[in-house]
């Protein structure tokens, strides 16, 4: 099964551990974003199968991508990955729409879980 | 005085390791008062012992600080600065919920800052395989010019300094308090060979 990715984070050693992370069949088609509002022009002119998406960013943060793919019907699943582990804001991306959060830094078989559960791998 | 201008990796890298362990702190702070913590970029600037004053609002010349030096294994080592308004100080007794006289407002700023700064500083350590001891905290005179007057005696002991600046805004509250981070330029080196094997590893 192919999907095509995009990884949004504004650490380029952050976009580097969710891509090493990845299982080798999701790693093909991968692009990067390094802020929100990078993510959704990309989001509007391609389609993706999923979002790889972190928080606390400069420009536009990541409850500003959450709230743009709502408002524009965007299909794709969307995984936070922060460090912003705060409960309230947990619940706040799932409430926006996100598949999961997972908690900076990701781990790879946190994050192969996830794809897994949402049938993915 | 020389130039230790980190690499665009190496201050990413370093941003990461900030944003992990502000992450973390931030929710000690969010369940230590009950309310949510809301997070800022992290800016990460080299600064000198006279130009550091001018980068910490010099306006507000009435605030609380509570400084609290760091120092780890590898010659890692720093000074952590929590930096108060008083109308943010102010509400402390209230945020933490104690009754009216049963912590003094500066025993309650030195319960918070101590939270936050070993958190954060706990959670960066692990993450480069490093462990930190700390000094007691301390309350510099939460009167007019206590920061001015606390960064000349700095000046003493160095001449350039990374300075790594967090905002913990709680939303609830307008409360907000700077957690600013000082490490001199002798520790910057062996910061930097920390920087560079975690690269080298990706």
């Amino acid at each position: 099964m192919s999907s095509s990715i995009l990884i949004c984070d504004d650490s380029n050693l952050a976009r580097k551990q969710v891509l090493r992370s990845l299982p080798d069949i999701l790693s093909a088609d991968v692009q990067l974003a390094t802020n929100g509002q990078e993510a959704l022009e990309l989001l509007t002119s391609q389609n993706f199968d999923i979002l790889f998406l972190d928080l606390t960013m400069p420009i536009l943060d990541g409850l500003g991508v959450l709230q743009g793919i709502k408002e524009n019907n965007t299909n794709i699943a969307v995984f936070v990955i922060s460090a912003d582990i705060q409960p309230e804001m947990q619940s706040k991306v799932l409430s926006l729409g996100a598949k999961a959060f997972l908690k900076k830094p990701v781990k790879k078989e946190v994050l192969i879980e996830q794809l897994q559960q949402h049938g993915f791998l | 005085m020389s130039n230790f201008n980190l690499t665009e990796d190496q201050q990413d890298c370093l941003q990461e390791l900030i944003n992990v362990a502000m992450g973390q702190a931030s929710d000690q702070l969010a369940r230590y008062l009950d309310t949510f913590v809301y997070l800022k970029v992290p800016s990460i600037e080299q600064v000198s012992s006279q130009s550091l004053i001018g980068t910490l609002n010099p306006s507000d010349t009435t605030v609380a600080v509570v400084s609290q030096g760091f120092f780890g294994y590898e010659g890692i080592r720093g000074e952590a600065l929590l930096i108060y308004q008083p109308k943010d100080s102010d509400k402390l007794a209230d945020l933490l919920g104690y009754e009216p006289d049963e912590l003094s407002v500066e025993e309650q700023i030195i319960d918070l800052s101590s939270i936050l700064t070993t958190t954060f500083l706990n959670v960066f350590a692990s993450q480069i395989e490093n462990q930190m001891s700390y000094s007691a905290p301390r309350l510099l005179a939460s009167h007019k010019g206590a920061i001015s007057e606390h960064i000349e005696q700095q000046s003493y002991n160095w001449d350039l300094a990374l300075k790594v600046k967090i905002t913990y805004q709680v939303t609830d509250y307008s409360f907000n308090c700077d957690m600013v981070l000082l490490i001199p330029e002798s520790a910057i080196v062996n910061i930097t060979d920390v920087l560079d094997r975690i690269l080298a590893s990706f």
